[in-house]
C-alpha cells in the first residue's frame, strides 16, 4: 500500500497513511528518500550518512535519528565542546554568543532531532529574549526544553509553568491575587496547549487567579502563599480547583490538547498546507494518549510512515531558514564563524531567542518575502565566501575532491540529490551546466551553490 | 523640487543583473492583474498609510475622560491625572506624550473616531487580529485580507505593486490575496542581491535570448509552493529595483525621530514624494500588549508613534502632499476598564481608531462610550470597524468596499472636509 504524488489529504486512509513505509522495487530506499528523511528527521545529510544510510533500514535510520540517550551523544566530543563552549557563553551574558552556542550544537549535534525539536518547542513556548532580558535564563529555557523535546509533553507543560524566562516574557513574575494578571493563563490555553475557541473568557479569568502567588525572585519561581488566592475555582468544567498545578492538569486534560499537539506535529513534518483533516490525525492522536503524552513514539510513527516516505510530502514544507542554512552547512561539513552567522539569522527571519511574538514563527509561507529571500540568497554568498568558512576541514575545492566530483555534469547532480527536494528542471541543469563551463573546474562546486541557492526551488523541503 | 519617477526612468540593468535568482521563472510583469485590466494612470492618486498598533493599545490612557470618575476608580494607579492631560475638550484629554498630535487634532487634520470594535469581541490576539484584517470570524475565514481583496478586484495602475509592507514582521493578512504578492520589506539597505554582483553567464544567456519561449515552470512539485516561491522570487526583484531607484532620487536630509516608527514613516515618505504608484504602505509598532509596568512602556510607545505621524504630515506638507495621503492608526482592541494588579491592563475590546493627513470636518466622530455600560468590564463598540474600512475605501481610495468587506457597510458620514 502507498500513497500516490497527487492525493487529496481528506482522500487518505489514516491506517495507510500512519502505517510503516516499506520499500519495494517501485519505491526504492535511494538516496532521495534517505536525504528526505534525514531533512524531517534532522538537518539533512553529508555524504557519509547517506552511504550508511543506504546499508540500514529504514526504521534502523528512524531508530538512529532518535537516539536522544545514544552513547554516540553521551561519548561525543561533541557533547564536552558544547558544554565548554557553553560555559563560557554562559559567563558573558550576551545573547548573540548564546545564539552562536546553539547553532553549534544545530550544526555539530550527533542526533539532530534532538535540537529540531527544541527550535520546534522553542516556536510552541516562545519566549523573547527582548522582554527577558537575561542570556542565563535563556539559556536555562532552552536546556528545559531540550530535556524533555522527545519527552511528557505534560511534565514539560507543567515545569514551563514556572520556567523564569516564560513567566518574565509574559508578565507572571508578579501576579497579585487582588487582580490576576491574565496573561499566562490565556496563552496557556490558547498557543500551548488548546487553540483558540477551546475555552472561554471565563476560564481565562479563572485560571488567572489559579496562577496568582507564582512569582520569580531571584531568578527563581517562588509560590507567594499571601498573594495566592485559595478560592475555590471553576475550569474548563472542573470545580473545586485551588492550586496553579491543579489548574494546569485540567488543561492538558481537555480532549483538545492532543488534537492540537499532534495537528503541529503533522505541520512540522509533513506539510504546511493545507490542514490535515481531524481523521487523519486520529491515529497519532490516539497513539500520543496511549503512550501517557510522551512525544517519541508519535515522532517515530511520523518518521517511518507512508504519509512521510512514500513521497507525498516531498516540496510540501517551505525551509525554515534554520532548515535552508544547517542544511546546507551539515551537507558541505562546513564549519564557520558562529557568531556572525548567529546575527545574521535575524534578516531572515529566524532569529534564535527573539520568536516575533508568543506565537512563535507561524512557518510556510510566512517565511518567503522580498526581504526575505534576497537575505537567504545573500547568507549564502556570505556563507561561502566567508574566509573562516571551511568545508570538510579545508576548502571547498577539497571537499569536490573528497566527494568525488570531477566533472560539471557530476558536481550538479551532487547538488540536486543532496539539496533539492524538487529536482531541477531540465532547462535549470543546461544554464547551470553553461555557466560551470564559464567559470571551470576550481570553482564550479562554489559557483554552482550560488547560482541554485537562488532558485526558487532552494526554498522546499 | 520633485523627482517623479517615470516608469522609463527604471533602466534594465538591474534586472538582468538579478536574473541569477530567478532562473527557472518566467520574467514578465508581476503586477499584470492589473495590467490586464488596464489601469489608470496615478500620479496623484490618493494613497492610505496604515499604522497598525500591535498589541492592543490602552485607548483609555490615549484618549483619557478626565472628569469621568468611574475611569479614576477603576486605575488608581494608571489614571493620567487630570492636569497631565492634553486637553483637546472639556472632557477628553490625551496622553501627555502625544503633545505632538495636538496641533493636527486643533488644525483638524486628525481625527478620533470613538467607540471602534466589533460584536462578539474576541480578547486573543491573534484572532482579533486576524478579524481585523480579513473582516471575517474564524468559521468563515480565507486567507485573504480587506487590502489584498482591494488590489485584486479594483483597477491599479501596473508600473508598481499596489501595496507595500515595510517592516520584519510577515506580510500582514489585511494584505494578502490569491492573485497578487505584496512585497514585505525588512530593510531597504538590505534589498541588493550580493551574488548579483557576480558576472555570469547566467544574465548572459538570459540577456541573448529575450525572444526565447519562457523558462519552463514545470517541476514535479504539485502542492503549489513552488510556483508561490518562484513568483516571490519575481516579485522581490521588481520591488527591489523599483524601491533602490526611487530611494535614490529622493531627498534623503529630513528629519524623522530616530526610533524604528519614525525611520519606517520616513522611507514611506521617501517613497511618495519619488512618484512611486504604491496605493496603500503598510507599518506596524508593537509592544502595545502591556499587562504589566504599563506606564513607561505606554508612554514610550505612545511618544513614538505620535512623533513619528507628526513628523511624516510635516514632511508631506512641506511638499504640498497632505491632501492626498491618509494615515489609518488602528489596533486590534483596547483593554480593560480595572487596572491588574501588576501596574498594567488585560485584554479589551473597543478603543479609538485616528486618522490623520487630509483636513476633516472635525477632530473626532462620534463620542466616547461610557464607562458605566460595560460589557465583561470592557467598554463596548458603538462604530464596527469595517464602517471605516469602508469610509476609507469609497470616500478616500475612490474603491468600492463590498468585495475586500465581504458586505455591505455603510461608511461613516462626515468625516473628510471635501
Amino acid at each position: 500500500m502507498s500513497i500516490s504524488r497527487d492525493e487529496a489529504l481528506d482522500q487518505l486512509d489514516p491506517d495507510v497513511a500512519w502505517a510503516a513505509w516499506k520499500k519495494s522495487d517501485r519505491q526504492p530506499w535511494d538516496r532521495s528518500r534517505i536525504c528526505l528523511l534525514w531533512r524531517r528527521g534532522g538537518f539533512g545529510a553529508n555524504e557519509q550518512q547517506i552511504q550508511r544510510s543506504l546499508q540500514l533500514e529504514p526504521a534502523e535510520v528512524v531508530d538512529k535519528l532518535c537516539a536522544t540517550n545514544d552513547s554516540d551523544l553521551r561519548l561525543s566530543s561533541f557533547s564536552a565542546d558544547s558544554a565548554a563552549l557553553a560555559s563560557a557563553v554562559r559567563a558573558s551574558g550576551d545573547m548573540n554568543k548564546l545564539t552562536a552556542w546553539w547553532i553549534h550544537r544545530l550544526l555539530n549535534s550527533p542526533v539532530p532531532l534532538l535540537e529540531k525539536m527544541t527550535v520546534f518547542w522553542h516556536g510552541h513556548f516562545a519566549t523573547g529574549a527582548e522582554k527577558v532580558q537575561d542570556a542565563e535564563l535563556m539559556f536555562q529555557q532552552n536546556e528545559l526544553l531540550r530535556k524533555f523535546a522527545l519527552g511528557d509533553f505534560r511534565q514539560l507543560t507543567h515545569q514551563i509553568s514556572k520556567d523564569p524566562a516564560m513567566l518574565i516574557y509574559l508578565d507572571s513574575a508578579t501576579n497579585r491575587k487582588a487582580h490576576a494578571n491574565e496573561n499566562y493563563a490565556r496563552e496557556l490555553m490558547e498557543l500551548f496547549c488548546l487553540g483558540e475557541g477551546n475555552y472561554s473568557e471565563a476560564d481565562v479569568q479563572q485560571l488567572a487567579k489559579c496562577f496568582t502567588g507564582w512569582e520569580i525572585r531571584r531568578k527563581q519561581f517562588r509560590f507567594n502563599s499571601y498573594q495566592h488566592d485559595d478560592s475555590e475555582k471553576q475550569l474548563l468544567g472542573s470545580s473545586g480547583i485551588v492550586t496553579g498545578e491543579q489548574a494546569i492538569d485540567v488543561v492538558l486534560k481537555q480532549d483538545a490538547m492532543p488534537r492540537f499537539i499532534v495537528g503541529k506535529l503533522f505541520q512540522f513534518f509533513i506539510c504546511d498546507e493545507p490542514t490535515p483533516p481531524g481523521s487523519l490525525l486520529a491515529p497519532l492522536e490516539k497513539l500520543f494518549v496511549d503512550s501517557n503524552f510522551t512525544l517519541e513514539p508519535v515522532i517515530k510513527t511520523i518518521l517511518r510512515s507512508n504519509m512521510l516516505l512514500s513521497g507525498w510530502s516531498i516540496g510540501r514544507r517551505i525551509r525554515s531558514p534554520i532548515e535552508l542554512t544547517i542544511e546546507l552547512l551539515r551537507a558541505l561539513e562546513s564549519n564557520t564563524n558562529l557568531t556572525k552567522f548567529a546575527a545574521s539569522l535575524k534578516r531572515l527571519g529566524q532569529a534564535l531567542y527573539f520568536p516575533p511574538n508568543v506565537k512563535g514563527w507561524p512557518g510556510g509561507r510566512s517565511w518567503i518575502n522580498s526581504s526575505t529571500l534576497i537575505g537567504r540568497a545573500n547568507l549564502v554568498f556570505d556563507l561561502l565566501n566567508d574566509p573562516n568558512s571551511s568545508f570538510a576541514g579545508g576548502t571547498l575545492g577539497k571537499l569536490t575532491q573528497k566527494l568525488g566530483i570531477s566533472n560539471f555534469e557530476s558536481c550538479i547532480n551532487w547538488i540536486d540529490s543532496t539539496l533539492l527536494a524538487a529536482p531541477l528542471s531540465s532547462n535549470e541543469r543546461k544554464q547551470l551546466l553553461q555557466i560551470l563551463e564559464s567559470v571551470g573546474q576550481d570553482t564550479m562546486l562554489k559557483q554552482a551553490l550560488l547560482e541554485v541557492a537562488a532558485l526558487p526551488r532552494m526554498h522546499l523541503s | 523640487m520633485n523627482h517623479r519617477l517615470s516608469r522609463r526612468s527604471f533602466g534594465t540593468t538591474t534586472l538582468r543583473s538579478a536574473a541569477g535568482i530567478a532562473i527557472g521563472t518566467q520574467l514578465p510583469f508581476i503586477w499584470q492583474q492589473s495590467t490586464i485590466r488596464g489601469a489608470e494612470s496615478s500620479e496623484n492618486q490618493k494613497i492610505l498609510v496604515v499604522v497598525q498598533l500591535s498589541g492592543g493599545n490602552d485607548g483609555l490612557n490615549t484618549v483619557v475622560p478626565y472628569r469621568d470618575e468611574t475611569y479614576y476608580k477603576a486605575r488608581p494607579k494608571l489614571a493620567i491625572s487630570k492636569d497631565q492631560v492634553v486637553k483637546v475638550s472639556d472632557h477628553l484629554g490625551l496622553h501627555p506624550s502625544l503633545r505632538s498630535l495636538e496641533e493636527l487634532l486643533g488644525e483638524k487634520r486628525m481625527s478620533i473616531l470613538h467607540g471602534v470594535g466589533y460584536e462578539n469581541p474576541n480578547r486573543s490576539h491573534f484572532e482579533s487580529m486576524d478579524i481585523w484584517h480579513t473582516c471575517a470570524r474564524k468559521d468563515a475565514r480565507s486567507n485573504e485580507g480587506w487590502l489584498g481583496r482591494m488590489f485584486t478586484a479594483g483597477k491599479f495602475d501596473p508600473s508598481d505593486s499596489p501595496g507595500i509592507h515595510l517592516g520584519s514582521e510577515i506580510l500582514p493578512v489585511a494584505l494578502a490575496s490569491r492573485g497578487l504578492q505584496i512585497p514585505s520589506i525588512a530593510s531597504v539597505e538590505e534589498m541588493r542581491l550580493k551574488s548579483a554582483t557576480k558576472h555570469s553567464q547566467m544574465q548572459n544567456g538570459v540577456e541573448e535570448r529575450p525572444d526565447k519561449a519562457p523558462m519552463e515552470l514545470e517541476s514535479t512539485v504539485d502542492s503549489g509552493l513552488l510556483g508561490f516561491v518562484s513568483t516571490s522570487t519575481q516579485v522581490a526583484l521588481q520591488a527591489s529595483q523599483r524601491i533602490d531607484t526611487a530611494l535614490s532620487s529622493s531627498d534623503a536630509s529630513y528629519d524623522f525621530p530616530d526610533s524604528a516608527l519614525g525611520q519606517k514613516m520616513k522611507i514611506v515618505s521617501r517613497l511618495i514624494l519619488a512618484g512611486l504608484r504604491t496605493r496603500v504602505y503598510y507599518v506596524t509598532l508593537d509592544g502595545f500588549d502591556t499587562h504589566a509596568n504599563q506606564p513607561l512602556a505606554h508612554q514610550g510607545l505612545l511618544k513614538q508613534w505620535a512623533e513619528a505621524i507628526s513628523a511624516f504630515h510635516k514632511r508631506l506638507a512641506n511638499d504640498g502632499q497632505s491632501d492626498r495621503v491618509l494615515v489609518m492608526s488602528f489596533s486590534e482592541f483596547g483593554r480593560r476598564l480595572a487596572e491588574n494588579a501588576s501596574d498594567g491592563t488585560d485584554h479589551g475590546a473597543a478603543a479609538p481608531v485616528f486618522l490623520s493627513g487630509p483636513k476633516f470636518l472635525d477632530w473626532q466622530v462620534g463620542e466616547m462610550p461610557s464607562l458605566n455600560d460595560l460589557e465583561d468590564g470592557d467598554v463596548k463598540h458603538h462604530t464596527d470597524f469595517r464602517r471605516i474600512y469602508s469610509t476609507v475605501l469609497q470616500d478616500w481610495l475612490g474603491q468600492s468596499s463590498q468585495i475586500p468587506l465581504a458586505g455591505m457597510y455603510e461608511p461613516l458620514k462626515n468625516v473628510f472636509a471635501v
